[in-house]
């Protein structure tokens, strides 16, 4: 899944883009922060819903939006971070994430721009895109621009 | 037996009175427009440390309004929310009590709003309260903010239990960002309903999920978004800008009538004495119509809670630690830990 989203995945509805999510669970170093880049409406939170299922994630995964982030338990302990409301990295370091949450964990997060000097290195750029009406593609660059 | 209500799970810091026997004696909140910001907007900070500059100021509001400040107990939230939020709430509790020697109990958000529009009833007669709240059991209630879209169910044991959630987005969040979409300014959610107004809601159509499954109590409003996405994207920007009044109506009468037929739903599935309304988007006046038109047709009383208890407060705080006493937790010395991800509702 990693070659094909690196050069360019189309997905034609959520259920394609929750099982891309899902196979890129079993190829993801465990180290990796994934930042999920892309405009409302594009499927960043399903495609993390599919993370969850690849990692044995039974519980519902909603949008972090209000919460900020939203910590689950599985093969591998999954922090779904949104950053939508944040305005500046220092928001995101006042969140004290680190103190409260012991690694290892995967953090993947939603509007990563808003917090970029914030994100844990090495970390994955996923590009989210509309081409059509259920044409979304999904672009994995190694670094994050 | 007057309880002190301590609410920081999110963006709001807030403190309240409550008096069993006279009701909410005043509430302190750190910003005017909580209510807009219940619908999921942008925030200046969310930082934890924010409540701790609020908190004092708070403190000596409350102190300078109240002749004589006397509380017996104090009610604080533990979870859901941010765990540094929370954290800063619980501290100022635990620094209360180690001045003044009241105990601190701790309070579930999620299951405070889910009483809260059981304040006024009680204000009215105190004394009556119980009996009165007896007669409205078993209760069917919707709870919908910027974060949570749930459905849950007050038992004649006064217990809730949890019927249904959204699998994706909060029905708060999906009117913001809708009125993102829409290229609307924040708050987005009273946006969407002022412009809706003056719009005509059958002229677009957009999808309603799991409508079609009336026996599926769940709610999924990530798809609405996408398609809202898929309309814009063939429309040219006069076009958008000409139609924007009846996008805006379309778009939320999807999201009410979505919320409303999953409470017609669950009431065929679990019949009930009354129906509620709670959390910031209780504001929503497209929702509220909705709702008192399914009471109206259902013959049940509907109690939505009032602005100044929706959106994150403290005064539901200390009443549900009055109302709804199974839902608390005791400060013991071992276990008194914020619960960020603490589940409402029994399942």
């Amino acid at each position: 899944m990693i070659e094909e989203l690196k050069r360019g995945l189309t997905t034609r509805s959520p259920e394609d883009t929750e099982a891309a999510g899902r196979a890129l669970a079993g190829e993801l170093p465990p180290d990796i922060t994934l930042a999920l880049s892309g405009p409302l409406g594009t499927g960043k939170t399903t495609f993390v819903r599919g993370l969850a299922r690849g990692w044995g994630i039974r519980e519902t995964v909603i949008s972090p939006t209000f919460q900020l982030y939203a910590v689950y338990d599985g093969d591998r302990r999954l922090v779904h971070f949104d950053a939508y409301r944040l305005e500046s990295p220092e928001a995101a370091d006042d969140l004290l994430i680190e103190d409260f949450l012991e690694p290892p964990y995967t953090l993947v997060v939603e509007w990563p721009e808003k917090v970029a000097p914030w994100l844990p290195e090495p970390c994955f750029q996923l590009l989210f895109g509309i081409t059509g009406e259920h044409r979304h593609i999904i672009l994995l660059n190694e670094e994050m621009p | 037996m007057t309880i002190l209500g301590i609410e920081s799970s999110c963006d709001e810091s807030a403190l309240a009175l409550f008096d069993p026997n006279r009701g909410v004696l005043g509430q302190w909140i750190s910003s005017q427009v909580a209510l807009h910001r219940e619908y999921g907007g942008v925030v200046p900070d969310l930082a934890s440390r924010e409540h701790l500059k609020n908190f004092p100021a708070l403190l000596d509001l409350m102190e300078a309004e109240c002749e004589t400040l006397d509380y017996d107990v104090i009610a604080v939230t533990l979870g859901p929310g941010l765990a540094g939020c929370l954290a800063m709430g619980t501290a100022l509790a635990r620094s209360l009590s180690l001045a003044t020697g009241v105990p601190v109990i701790g309070v579930n958000h999620l299951r405070a709003h889910a009483f809260s529009p059981f304040i006024p009833l009680h204000e009215g007669e105190p004394d009556r309260f119980p009996e009165r709240f007896r007669e409205l059991l078993p209760h069917l209630g919707l709870l919908v903010s910027g974060g949570n879209t749930l459905l849950f169910r007050i038992g004649e044991d006064r217990r809730p239990l949890w019927l249904g959630g959204t699998v994706d987005d909060a029905a708060g969040e999906a009117l913001d960002k809708g009125a993102k979409l829409l290229g609307l300014p924040y708050p987005g959610g009273p946006e969407i309903e002022r412009r809706a107004r003056a719009g005509d809601p059958a002229r677009f159509a957009f999808p309603r999920a799991f409508s079609g499954d009336r026996g599926a109590l769940k709610f999924s409003f990530s798809g609405l978004k996408t398609s809202l996405r898929y309309r814009l994207a063939d429309m040219a920007p006069e076009e958008i800008a000409a139609c924007r009044d009846d996008l805006c109506s379309g778009y939320q009468e999807a999201v009410v009538a979505a919320l409303a037929g999953k409470v017609a739903a669950a009431l065929d599935r679990y019949p009930c004495a009354s129906i509620g309304l709670s959390g910031g988007v209780a504001n929503n006046g497209r929702l509220c119509d909705a709702m008192r038109a399914l009471a109206a047709r259902r013959q049940l009383p509907l109690r939505i809670s009032r602005p100044e208890h929706s959106g994150d407060n403290a005064a539901m705080i200390a009443f549900a630690a009055h109302c709804d006493p199974d839902g608390t937790i005791p400060d013991t010395d071992d276990g008194f830990r914020v619960a960020p991800a603490w589940e409402p509702f029994s399942r």
